[in-house]
């Protein structure tokens, strides 16, 4: 049995696809590329794939990644070279390699995720404001931040999650910020919500949904070393 | 181009319904295209993209290299409003261009319901609605499809309809609007419309007038243009092996219904169920060889990795090849985790044993359609089912593994008492009972799905008054109190709904004016229970003084003019009326794709045969060397 383990960005188009969507979509590009991929046993055999961690509608990335399995071996150039042919405009694959002796999931493995903000140019007053709603959002020690969730409202302390202080820089397109959070087994916070913390609560300029967001890295972080799940 | 702000597409659910960029896609840029085509579907993304009719016109219109066809679907509610808040004009998926723009925008009529969002639709795009508010300078608004049959509620909003088969109509179309468009659109919109209404299969209403008697019902409907044809034929297909099919589709990202390969293995259905106007309207009977369809499922899994082929037809279990290709498909896919699946079942032990080959009908239940509960009910309709029949399939089912089976009825049937209401519950428990006897135990569930019967145009039932609301609710609470059965779930529709559609589905041009008046008082997504106002389609039928019982609660004569009798399926009305009275008989008519020719005048009229590649054929219809 054969594992691939693959690199993959997911471009500013489909950002508004959900992770399900996503999913399909490498899936039915899999099968286009007529790579031997294994499926799973019974009546509905599944392809055998899974992903690091899924992405918020809304999002781009240039940090995905998933594994594949193949039921007979092929090197990782020529899946490569299948694979880039039938995805999507919108979806491009940058590396791919063979994963070679035991490994944790890919899931269980990343824990903290990399993030770029860009906010729409909002006035003169921008730099200021921004960098001092940055500032006073890192100085805070608790930041209190309600889940809303379909089953049940749950409160979380965002600045649990938060690896490195926020950065902030404003350009001519607006500001730029810089996000590193944990992924933890007992969960993480959206950059949304961060975002929407920063805005609401520590005037941050400008409105939350005109952000950009992009996932500009995904990693495996073991004491000070920091690895892309391709180094591991 | 319209460009999408993300700050408003976050106010959106699924948003990934406005921003395209699927695979398969066809872009072309504007400038190089000779004429434009924007196919519209009246309904939300999801719904829409699953329609076949779309994605072959989709395909043979851009295969024209002069020719661009994008796709564009009605936003529900929530964009709607944000497109009306930030000045956004319904724009096409690929290209993001306004509707306006294009030279043609054409929808498909699948459902009655869904009119007041083509009203919505073009108001959106800010193209008048009327067609005679439309120059020369506008998009030509056309729709086709089943209710295009009955083209006249619609007949004020669209400049001509396209009826039958719309492979070829759609390129003599594009043609004509090239050509016309070369010579600068001389003589304005009455030229383009004189010329498509030279095209086999093409009416424009502003070309007939309708005459009415002082009662309201139709004296004659007239021709007033030379280029006027009465009747306008349907088109028709005559190979439709050799037509060309969408191979390689658009694949959406979201999940939308029937996201799966959709193979049509044949057009038309000749088992001759009389209320079904699809049995109608698509004849003849017109297979495609299982050779073809197997190249066809090769080119469009490796087009677009679908893991599921679905074969769809009118009645696929009665394809002629069923069984080999079945076997060949499976074979053929099963290395690459594609499956193959069968939208509708016959109600015979025949099926079963298909349905136990195919994999992905194993996890549901079963469906099975017996349209009426009793045997007299059933030969009233053409229904050629028997109780054994059913018996036969279900105790089959149960025996190869399921235990929960779905039967499809209808209430409202011509000649039906409440003996035939009760027989659908006998139906019911009967197969209860039959789980126990096979199984031993208890532990089959059965869900009664019944709807109410709508009379359709070019049917054997199109002068059948339909049940009032109160009769059909009355029936729907005798089934309620007889269906207790913890096991037993039953579903019914919603009568005001099923009443509307039945004016509609027979009305005339005097209807249009409640559709604008419904639509400006805000009906739209009619199809949709929680946006179904049945109020304010009283209100408009009050305030344009029609009675809108007079079209679905009458009676009609029968040698009263219909408002649809210049429209032709190419089945005589005579063939229907002739089906009418035998179904007050209780006589049956057999299937003429086997059996013998029932005369229904398609075949001679239009110049078509049908086409099936089964042994054991009535040698009357050529075999083989077709
Ligand atoms: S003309 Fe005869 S063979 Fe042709 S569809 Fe009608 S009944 Fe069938």
């Amino acid at each position: 049995m054969t594992k691939l383990r693959l690199e993959i960005t997911k471009g500013e188009e489909i950002r508004y696809i959900s992770h399900l969507d996503y999913a399909r979509t490498m899936e039915r590009a899999l099968r286009r590329s007529k790579m031997p991929v294994a499926y799973s046993e019974g009546f509905n055999p599944h392809m055998k794939m899974s992903f690091a961690s899924a992405l918020s509608v809304g999002v781009t990335s240039e940090a995905e990644y998933m594994e594949v399995e193949l039921s007979k071996p092929v090197s990782a150039e020529k899946v490569f070279a299948a694979l880039a042919h039938q995805l999507p405009p919108t979806i491009a694959i940058k590396r791919v390699k063979e994963v070679v002796g035991k490994q944790k999931a890919l899931m269980a493995m990343v824990n903290l995720a990399v993030y770029k903000i860009v906010m729409p140019w909002h006035g003169d007053q921008m730099e200021y404001v921004a960098k001092d709603a940055v500032s006073r959002f890192n100085r805070t020690e608790t930041v209190l931040y309600v889940k809303e969730n379909p089953k049940g409202n749950r409160e979380i302390d965002i600045k649990k999650y938060i690896a490195e202080a926020v950065e902030v820089v404003v350009g001519p397109k607006g500001a730029e910020l810089s996000m590193v959070v944990w992924i933890t087994p007992q969960g993480s916070v959206k950059p949304s919500e961060v975002l929407k913390v920063l805005v609401e609560d520590f005037a941050f300029p400008g409105s939350f949904e005109a952000a950009l967001i992009k996932r500009s890295g995904l990693y495996v972080q073991i004491d000070h070393e920091r690895l892309s799940p391709m180094e591991m | 181009m319209i460009k999408l702000d993300p700050s408003f597409m976050g106010k959106v659910i699924k948003p990934g319904r406005y921003t395209g960029n699927e695979l398969n896609i066809v872009r072309k840029d504007p400038a190089t295209t000779l004429a434009s085509f924007a196919l519209a579907f009246p309904d939300v993304y999801d719904v829409g993209m699953s329609n076949l009719g779309l994605k072959i016109l989709y395909h043979i219109l851009n295969q024209m290299s002069d020719v661009a066809a994008e796709r564009v679907y009605a936003p529900w509610v929530d964009m709607e409003l944000v497109m009306r808040q930030e000045g956004i004009p319904l724009y096409t998926l690929e290209n993001m261009r306004p509707l306006a723009e294009f030279d043609v925008v054409g929808f498909t009529l699948q459902y009655e319901l869904s009119y007041t969002n083509i009203l919505n639709m073009l108001d959106l795009a800010d193209i008048p609605l009327l067609a005679s508010q439309r120059s020369a300078q506008h998009s030509l608004v056309i729709a086709g499809g089943p209710c295009a049959f009955n083209a006249e509620p619609l007949a004020d909003f669209v400049d001509f309809f396209v009826l039958g088969d719309g492979e070829e109509t759609i390129k003599d179309v594009a043609h004509a609007v090239i050509e016309w468009k070369r010579s600068g659109k001389a003589g304005g919109k009455a030229e383009i419309l004189a010329r498509v209404a030279a095209i086999e299969g093409v009416y424009v209403p502003a070309f007939y007038d309708p005459i009415y008697h002082a009662d309201g019902r139709m004296a004659a409907v007239t021709a007033n243009h030379p280029a006027a044809k009465t009747p306008v034929n349907k088109r028709i297909v005559r190979d439709l092996d050799g037509a060309e099919y969408p191979n390689k589709p658009v694949v959406p990202y979201l999940d939308v219904i029937h996201d799966r390969v959709m193979l049509e293995l044949f057009r038309g259905c000749t088992r001759g169920c009389r209320f079904c106007q699809a049995g109608v309207i698509y004849r003849p009977v017109r297979e495609r060889q299982p050779q073809t369809l197997l190249k066809l499922a090769q080119e469009l899994v490796d087009n677009t990795g679908y893991d599921e082929i679905s074969l769809t037809s009118l009645s696929s279990a009665d394809y002629s090849c069923l069984n080999n290709l079945v076997e060949s498909l499976i074979e053929r896919f099963k290395n690459q985790g594609v499956s193959v699946s069968l939208p509708s079942l016959r109600v015979d032990s025949f099926s079963i044993k298909l349905a136990q080959e195919v994999q992905k009908v194993r996890k549901s239940g079963l469906t099975f359609a017996p349209e009426a509960g009793t045997q007299r009910l059933r030969d009233v309709i053409n229904k050629g089912v028997t109780e054994k029949n059913l018996e036969e399939a279900v105790g089959a089912a149960f025996q190869a593994g399921w235990s929960t089976v779905k039967l499809y009825f209808m209430i409202g049937l011509p000649t039906e008492t409440d003996d035939d209401v009760r027989g659908i519950a006998d139906i019911a428990y009967k197969v209860l009972d039959l789980y126990k006897t096979i199984k031993g135990r208890r532990g089959a569930k059965v869900t009664v799905s019944v709807s109410s019967f709508v009379p359709k145009p070019h049917t054997a039932f199109q002068w059948y008054a339909q049940n009032d609301m109160v009769e059909i609710e009355r029936k729907q609470q005798l089934l309620r109190s007889l269906l207790r059965d913890r096991n037993i779930s039953f579903n019914w529709h919603d009568v005001k709904v099923s009443f509307l559609e039945g004016v509609f589905a027979r009305g005339d041009r005097r209807l249009g004016k409640v559709l604008l008046s419904a639509w400006q008082q805000g009906a739209k997504f009619d199809g949709w229970s929680e946006h179904f106002r049945f109020d304010v389609w009283q209100e408009a039928f009050r305030q344009s003084g029609i009675d809108p019982a007079f079209y679905a609660l009458r009676d009609r004569e029968h040698n009263e003019v219909l408002p649809w009798d210049h429209l032709s399926s190419g089945v005589d009305k005579e063939f229907l009326l002739q089906e009418y009275r035998a179904a007050l008989a209780g006589g049956l008519t057999v299937d003429c794709r086997r059996g013998m020719c029932g005369d229904c005048g398609v075949c001679s009229g239009l110049g078509v045969e049908v086409i099936d590649w089964g042994e054991g054929r009535n040698d009357k219809v050529t075999t083989g060397d077709y």
